[in-house]
């Protein structure tokens, strides 16, 4: 008997585990064929480059590609000691400062009013977000024009006579004031949808309790949003320090008047391509890294704790 | 950056990139067929910066040299000005795909590693094609010699202008009976002039345009009036050329001078130039490349150098030179070819004048067309005082130095900043500058990094 229950057992054992095999193999066959595009490109384009940065940071490379010597720390001790790039970096914080909260609040007010609307719906949901399909070559020529002290639109429909683009007291104003318009559709975008999924019978309940606008509007809009306002302001975060391409269209390619729009991302690409400095710049590349993991991490860790301490 | 990124966007920037490859693919295919479809038996591939009226002029000499000379096949190709130009020939030449031919700024080259990234012209062959060194302002050309050898040839010159409208000069009695501006020869002549010209002119304009607020144009009038009063930057005779001879006091003379015509009110800051000239401001401080705008809306308007308010004549300039980036391989009928173009574009720069620069080849300013050239011939003089960027590494258009300074002189013209004050971190940063290593040969100025 013992044997017989052995052979019963044993066939089926090597069975599971070939079927389990055959599995794991045409999980790959299915899954990963699927998904080796993609790695190699990531690879490719993300992670090599990402190593190569890490290992230029270390040399004093000139874009020529000619040999470079390893310099060790040297980048990164003349980087921390640079003012030109502590000057960038609070340019890009300041930026991302003034964007978050008005572009968060933004999003919300205007998803508010396209949720509330009756009449013409599709008409402010287009309206409102199609800024954000523009490239930001084209949004930035667009407020260039718009800014232009003289001629702009800006100034003569508001009656003003300010300098935006030429004086340091306005330059990166004018920087969030576009931004604003042309980027705010992707978090009113979010905060539309997540409007539609509160449930109904929420309302119908509250107000049958006897709560006004005001009260459904705190306690149950708001708390019921509250994890896509985290996501709206992380992204925001994360997309503001990353300030570059339409400063530089706006300031003409120039670090705007007096240098008060260079942001961390532009100083980088003058060091590396103006100055020719691959390995100064790649330092500085890495520096950013640091910097933008570390807020990304903090926000994971910040949320993390909430939602334990929620529950 | 600056936003979150959408799936959909990524998307349609892949075929937006499937579609470039795919052009890119039919472009290799057009190039094959154009090689077989022409007669040429060179092939000269050459780069250059020039786009607007520049541009055109330069393809209609393009068009006359492949008439002239159907056995060389020239494949032009416009690049966007600037760094972004500077970096494409650096990394072609350090990769060797180097085209045949280039354009550079000449001040650009002493950091662009002649020898390295650039080859030096054969002399013998451009005198077979009718260019010698005889034919140059020395010390234009020279400008072009790094370590004894020529790696630029120039073709132009462009300089900083003082645009003048003649027909509101004449109301307020600034012309000469030559129906010119009368010559100015010190800061307090200068300011009568202006003040002469704002009684009479429209209201509502500026007296003059500045461009009280671009780095590079600030910066170009900075290097302009520094060395009108003889100021130097660096003890660069000196093999060591180890001092920064920045002078603070010139300096601040000239911050000072800039300064004041916003205070006296003559210029508005941040207003548009070569507008308000047109609509009517008797002034503008401009490069030469306004020429053709300003002729073609017809005004009624003269151009002289830079005043000499601080007595000696001096104009901000600089220059398009033809370069040969380095190849491993240069020589051969192709490289010849490229001589030759060159050559040929340089000795035919007539239509180049048109677009407001001065030729630099000499023989072309003798010529009765040029001297019939409106206002060319008023400020051709400006060739025998170019006041340019010193010969370091870190000199040229857009270049480290102007990046550096340019917005210094800004923040002093502009006023949040003191002219004396400005001028000594002006100084710092010369000082900084010339201590530190040219990126392409790990030398400082100092240790004698590529200059002549």
């Amino acid at each position: 008997m013992t044997t017989s229950a052995e052979t019963v057992i044993a066939p089926a054992r090597v069975k599971t585990a070939a079927t389990a095999t055959v599995r794991r193999k045409q999980g790959f066959q299915h899954g990963g064929w699927f998904v080796a595009p993609f790695l190699a490109l990531f690879v490719l384009f993300v992670v090599w480059p990402l190593l190569r940065g890490v290992y230029l940071s270390f040399t004093d490379a000139n874009i020529s590609g000619d040999s470079a010597s390893f310099v060790g720390l040297d980048n990164y001790r003349e980087a921390l000691n640079d003012q030109a790039m502590w000057d960038a970096l609070g340019h890009s914080a300041y930026f991302t400062l003034l964007v978050v909260p008005c572009i968060t609040v933004l999003a919300f007010l205007l998803a508010m009013l396209a949720h509330h609307i009756e009449r013409g719906k599709w008409l402010w949901r287009l309206c409102f977000f199609v800024p954000f399909l523009l490239p930001s070559t084209v949004a930035a020529n667009m407020w260039q024009w718009l800014f232009t002290q003289g001629i702009g639109l800006f100034n003569e429909t508001f009656g003003l006579d300010t300098p935006w683009l030429t004086d340091k007291s306005y330059a990166m104003l004018a920087i969030v004031i576009a931004t604003l318009w042309w980027t705010v559709g992707f978090s009113f975008l979010l905060y539309l949808a997540a409007l539609q999924g509160i449930p109904d019978h929420l309302y119908e309940a509250a107000e049958l309790d006897g709560a006004n606008a005001w009260h459904r509007m705190v306690h149950i809009t708001l708390p019921m949003l509250r994890h896509i306002t985290g996501l709206v302001i992380a992204l925001q975060i994360l997309a503001s320090l990353q300030l570059f391409d339409q400063a530089v269209v706006m300031m003409d390619f120039g670090p705007g008047p007096e240098i008060s729009t260079r942001s961390f991302v532009q100083y980088t690409l003058e060091q590396g391509f103006t100055s020719y400095r691959v390995g100064y710049a790649s330092a500085m590349s890495i520096i950013f890294f640091v910097i933008i993991a570390a807020v990304a991490l903090a926000r994971m860790a910040l949320l993390r704790n909430r939602e334990e301490g929620g529950r | 950056m600056g936003r979150p990124d959408l799936d959909r966007r990524h998307l349609l920037a892949g075929l937006g990139g499937l579609t470039v490859a795919g052009s890119l693919g039919f472009a290799a295919l057009g190039t094959g067929a154009d090689a077989l479809a022409s007669s040429a038996s060179t092939r000269v591939r050459y780069w250059n910066l020039f786009s607007g009226g520049d541009g055109a002029n330069m393809i209609a000499m393009l068009d006359a040299f492949r008439k002239a000379n159907p056995s060389i096949d020239v494949k032009d190709s416009t690049l966007q000005w600037g760094n972004p130009f500077y970096t494409k020939l650096a990394m072609a030449a350090a990769g060797n795909r180097a085209p045949d031919l280039g354009v550079m700024h000449m001040g650009r080259v002493a950091g662009f590693s002649p020898g390295r990234l650039l080859d030096p012209w054969d002399e013998e062959l451009l005198a077979k094609y009718g260019v010698r060194k005889e034919d140059y302002n020395p010390a234009l050309w020279n400008r072009g010699v790094i370590d004894g050898k020529l790696y630029a040839l120039p073709l132009d010159i462009h300089v900083q202008l003082c645009f003048y409208r003649k027909d509101v000069l004449k109301k307020a009695d600034l012309l000469g009976d030559d129906g010119r501006m009368i010559p100015v020869t010190s800061t307090g002549e200068w300011f009568d002039v202006l003040k002469k010209a704002k009684k009479v002119q429209k209201k509502g304009l500026q007296t003059i345009g500045l461009w009280t607020n671009d780095q590079n144009f600030q910066w170009w009038f900075f290097v302009a009036f520094y060395t009108q009063l003889g100021g130097r930057w660096f003890n660069d005779d000196d093999p060591a050329n180890t001092e920064v001879l920045f002078d603070v006091d010139k300096a601040t003379r000239v911050l000072e001078f800039f300064r004041r015509h916003v205070t006296d009110g003559y210029v508005i800051p941040g207003a548009p130039t070569g507008e308000q000239f047109i609509n009517g401001a008797p002034f503008t401080w401009e490069g030469n490349w306004s020429v053709p705008v300003f002729s073609g809306a017809e005004l009624d308007y003269g151009a002289t150098p830079l005043p000499p308010v601080f007595g000696k004549q001096a104009t901000h300039a600089e220059s398009h030179a033809f370069v040969l980036p380095h190849q491993a391989g240069r020589g051969g009928a192709t490289n010849e070819a490229a001589h030759e173009l060159a050559a040929y574009v340089v000795t035919h720069a007539l239509q180049w004048a048109a677009g407001g620069h001065i030729p630099a080849y000499t023989p072309t300013l003798s010529t009765d067309a040029y001297k019939k050239l409106e206002p060319q011939n008023e400020y051709v003089s400006a060739m025998d005082h170019q006041a340019t960027e010193p010969k370091v590494w870190f000199a040229g258009s857009t270049g480290v130095l102007a990046q550096d300074l340019g917005p210094v002189v800004v923040s002093s013209t502009m006023g949040s900043a003191k002219p004396a004050a400005v001028a000594r971190t002006m100084k710092s940063h010369l000082t900084k500058l010339l201590a530190s290593k040219n990126p392409m040969d790990g030398k400082t100025a100092a240790q004698g990094g590529a200059v002549a």
